[in-house]
C-alpha cells in the first residue's frame, strides 16, 4: 500500500517548471531514495509534499488523504517528519532544548502556560534518552550554534524523527559532510529509521545503494526511472545521464 | 546559587520593598513607582521582542488602552472598585490586541514593526481628536481614585502615596511574576523557538500564527496593566502618553538592559529612571544624554548590560579554567 503519493504534480516558479507531472509512490515501510543532479527539483518535490508550497498542478495524498493544500504543521500532525538540506535547528538553544521542542510537539503540548517545563520529568527523560541515542549527551548544554557541523546535522536529522513520525523525509542528510562524518551520519540514519517509512534525498551513490530499497531518479523536474538499486544501476538511460556525471 | 540562598535573597528584597517608602520618603517612593511601571511596560514589550523576536514600534497604544480604559471607567462609573478598574484597563488592552492580532500575526518581522508604527500613530491621533471621549490634549484627569478594601470591613486610602506604592508593587510584582513564569513553561520554549527559527517551529507541528497571537495578547494585556497603574498613579492620562516616543522608550530600556534576558528590561528601566533623575538636576536635555548612552551601548555591548555581564563571566570562567 502506498502511504505517500503524488499525482501529476507540477510546480511552476514563474515560468520555470521545477516539477513536471511527477507521480511519486512511496510504499509503507520502505526506504526510498530520490536522486538526481543539482537543480533536478528534489527539494522542490519535498517542499510540495511537506506543505511549504501548494503545487501549481496535481495532488498529494498522504495515508489516503488529500493533503495538497495542507500546511507544514498539518503534515507533522498527520505523522510526517522532515529534515532540511540547509541545517534548520534552533541556533541559540542548547542541543537539549532543540530536541525537547520536538518532544513537546510529539506529546501535543502546545499551549501549556501553567507548568514549568524543567519540572516535567518525563519530558526531560525522553529528551535525554534521544540525546544519548544520537551521541549528543556530551554536548547536551551547548547551544546548537556551538556544535560542530556534523553534530548539528545529527541534531537536524533527529529533530525530524523526534516527533515519532510514520514517515520521515530527509533532504540530503549528509550534505556538506566529510567522509568520516558521512559514515557516522549514514549509520545514524540507518539506526533511527529502522522500520519507518523513509524518503531520502542523497547525492552519494554508495550511501544510496546501501540504504535504499527503491530509488526514484529525477531529472529536469521529471521522473526518469523508478526501481530497485540494482535495476537503477543497470538502467542505461540513468547511467548515461547521471550516474557518470554524479560520480565526479 | 542554591535554593536556600535564593529564598533568603528574595526575602531581603521583599523587606527592602516594604521599608523603602518609610526610609526614602514620598518623593523617592513616587520615583520608584514610576520605575516599576516602566519596568512592567518594558518586560511586556520584551515578551515580543526578546523572547519571540518581534519588534513593535507601537506598544504605547496598549499602555494607552490600559490607562484610558481605567480612567474612563473611573470617570463615568460611580463607586467602581479599584481592582475592577485595573481589570478594565487590562481588558481594554487585551481587546485592542484581540482586534489587531488577526492582522499582524502573519506578518514578517519588518512589516510587523512598521504596521505597529502606523497603528500607534493612528491611536495617538484618535486620542487627540476624539475629544469628548479622551479629552484630547488635556486628557482625562481628576477622576476619583477608589479606596482599596472591602466595604464595611476595611478601606485603605489610595490617594496616599505610600499606600498607593504598596498597591502598585503588589499588582506590578504579581504581573511580573506571571510573565516570568510563562517564560519557564513549555509555551515559553515555543516563544524562543519562534525567535530562533520560526520555520522549524512550523515543521515541528506547532501553529505559528496562533502561538504568536497568544504572546501578543499577553504582551498587550500586561502593557495595559502598566498603563492602568500609571493612570491611577498620575490621576491623569493624556494623548501625549500615546506618542511614538513612548513606544521607543521601552525598546531603549530593553536594549540598554539586555534584550536576551527576562531581567534585562527591568535593569534598563532602573538605569533610565536613575539617569532621568540625575540629569534633570543639571540639564533639560535628558533625551540627549539618554541618546548618547544608547549609542554607546549599541556600539560597545550590543546585548546590553546583562549581555556584558555574561561576557565578563565567561571570560572570568575561561581564565579560571586556564
Ligand atoms: N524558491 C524558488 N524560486 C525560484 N526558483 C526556484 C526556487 N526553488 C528552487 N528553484 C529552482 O527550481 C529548480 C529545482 O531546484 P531544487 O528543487 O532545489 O533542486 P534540487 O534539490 O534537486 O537540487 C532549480 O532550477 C532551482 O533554481
Ligand atoms: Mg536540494
Amino acid at each position: 500500500m502506498n502511504i505517500l503519493e503524488t499525482k501529476e504534480v507540477s510546480h511552476d516558479f514563474r515560468g520555470l517548471w521545477a516539477l513536471r507531472n511527477v507521480n511519486l509512490q512511496i510504499e509503507k515501510g520502505e526506504r526510498h531514495a530520490i536522486i538526481g543532479p543539482n537543480g533536478a527539483g528534489k527539494t522542490t518535490l519535498f517542499n510540495v509534499i511537506t506543505g511549504t508550497y501548494v503545487p501549481s498542478r496535481g495532488k498529494v495524498f498522504f495515508k489516503g488523504k488529500d493533503v495538497t493544500k495542507a500546511k507544514p504543521h498539518d503534515m507533522v500532525r498527520l505523522g510526517m517528519g522532515r529534515s532540511f538540506q540547509i541545517t534548520s535547528t534552533f541556533p541559540r538553544l542548547t542541543a537539549f532544548e532543540n530536541i525537547r521542542m520536538a518532544v513537546l510537539s510529539k506529546r501535543g503540548i502546545r499551549f501549556n502556560l501553567f507548568q514549568k517545563v524543567d519540572k516535567m520529568k518525563s519530558i526531560t527523560e525522553e529528551t535525554d534518552a534521544i540525546l544519548k541515542r544520537i551521541n549528543l549527551d556530551g554536548e547536551r548544554d551547548l547551544p546548537a550554534s556551538a556544535l560542530s557541523y556534523g553534530k548539528n546535522r545529527s541534531l537536524e536529522i533527529s529533530m525530524a524523527l523526534s516527533t515519532d513520525p510514520e514517515i520521515v523525509m530527509l533532504d540530503e542528510p549528509t550534505a556538506g559532510m566529510s567522509r568520516d562524518e558521512t559514515h557516522t551520519a549514514v549509520e545514524l540514519v540507518r539506526r533511527l529509521t529502522e522500520g519507518k517509512t523513509t524518503v531520502i534525498i542523497e547525492h552519494d551513490m554508495d550511501v544510496v545503494f546501501s540504504l535504499a530499497d527503491r530509488i526514484t531518479v529525477l531529472h529536469h523536474g521529471e521522473i526518469l526511472a523508478v526501481g530497485a538499486p540494482k535495476e537503477i544501476g543497470e538502467n542505461q538511460a540513468v547511467k548515461d545521464a547521471y550516474l557518470g556525471e554524479m560520480e565526479v | 546559587m542554591n535554593k536556600k540562598t535564593k529564598w533568603i535573597l528574595w526575602g531581603v528584597f521583599l523587606i527592602f520593598l516594604i521599608v523603602y517608602p518609610l526610609v526614602f520618603g514620598i518623593y523617592y517612593t513616587n520615583v520608584f513607582v514610576t520605575f516599576t511601571i516602566a519596568a512592567l511596560f518594558s518586560v511586556s514589550v520584551n515578551m515580543l521582542l526578546g523572547f519571540t523576536g518581534f519588534l513593535s514600534f507601537g506598544h504605547a497604544m496598549f499602555f494607552g488602552a490600559g490607562a484610558y480604559g481605567t480612567a474612563i471607567a473611573l470617570a463615568h462609573i460611580k463607586g467602581l472598585p479599584l481592582l475592577i478598574s485595573v481589570f478594565i484597563g487590562f481588558m481594554s488592552a487585551v481587546l485592542l490586541a484581540l482586534i489587531l492580532a488577526p492582522l499582524v500575526v502573519r506578518l514578517s518581522v519588518t512589516a510587523f514593526a512598521m504596521i505597529h508604527m502606523a497603528f500607534g500613530m493612528l491611536m495617538y491621533t484618535l486620542a487627540l481628536k476624539l475629544r469628548n471621549i479622551t479629552g484630547g490634549e488635556d486628557g482625562i484627569g481628576g477622576f476619583p481614585i477608589p479606596s482599596f478594601g472591602v466595604p464595611g470591613i476595611f478601606s485603605i486610602d489610595m490617594t496616599d502615596p505610600t499606600n498607593f506604592y504598596y498597591f502598585a508593587m503588589a499588582i506590578i510584582g504579581f504581573t511580573l511574576w506571571i510573565l516570568w513564569f510563562i517564560t519557564k513553561t513549555p509555551f515559553g520554549c515555543l516563544m524562543v523557538g519562534i525567535r530562533d527559527n520560526a520555520k522549524r517551529i512550523d515543521y515541528l507541528g506547532f501553529k505559528l500564527p496562533q502561538t504568536k497571537g497568544v504572546v501578543y495578547l499577553i504582551a498587550g494585556g500586561c502593557c495595559g496593566i502598566a498603563g492602568s497603574i500609571f493612570a491611577l498613579f498620575q490621576n491623569l492620562i493624556s494623548a501625549y502618553e500615546l506618542h511614538i516616543m513612548h513606544s521607543f522608550t521601552p525598546i531603549m530600556m530593553i536594549m540598554v538592559g539586555g534584550v536576551g534576558s527576562y531581567f534585562g528590561p527591568i535593569l534598563g528601566a532602573g538605569i533610565f529612571t536613575m539617569l532621568g533623575e540625575l540629569t534633570t538636576r543639571y540639564t533639560e536635555r535628558v533625551e540627549l544624554v539618554i541618546g548618547l548612552i544608547l549609542i554607546a551601548v549599541i556600539m560597545y555591548f550590543p546585548l546590553g548590560c546583562i549581555g556584558f555581564y555574561h561576557y565578563l563571566k565567561t571570560k572570568y570562567l575561561k581564565r579560571k579554567a586556564a
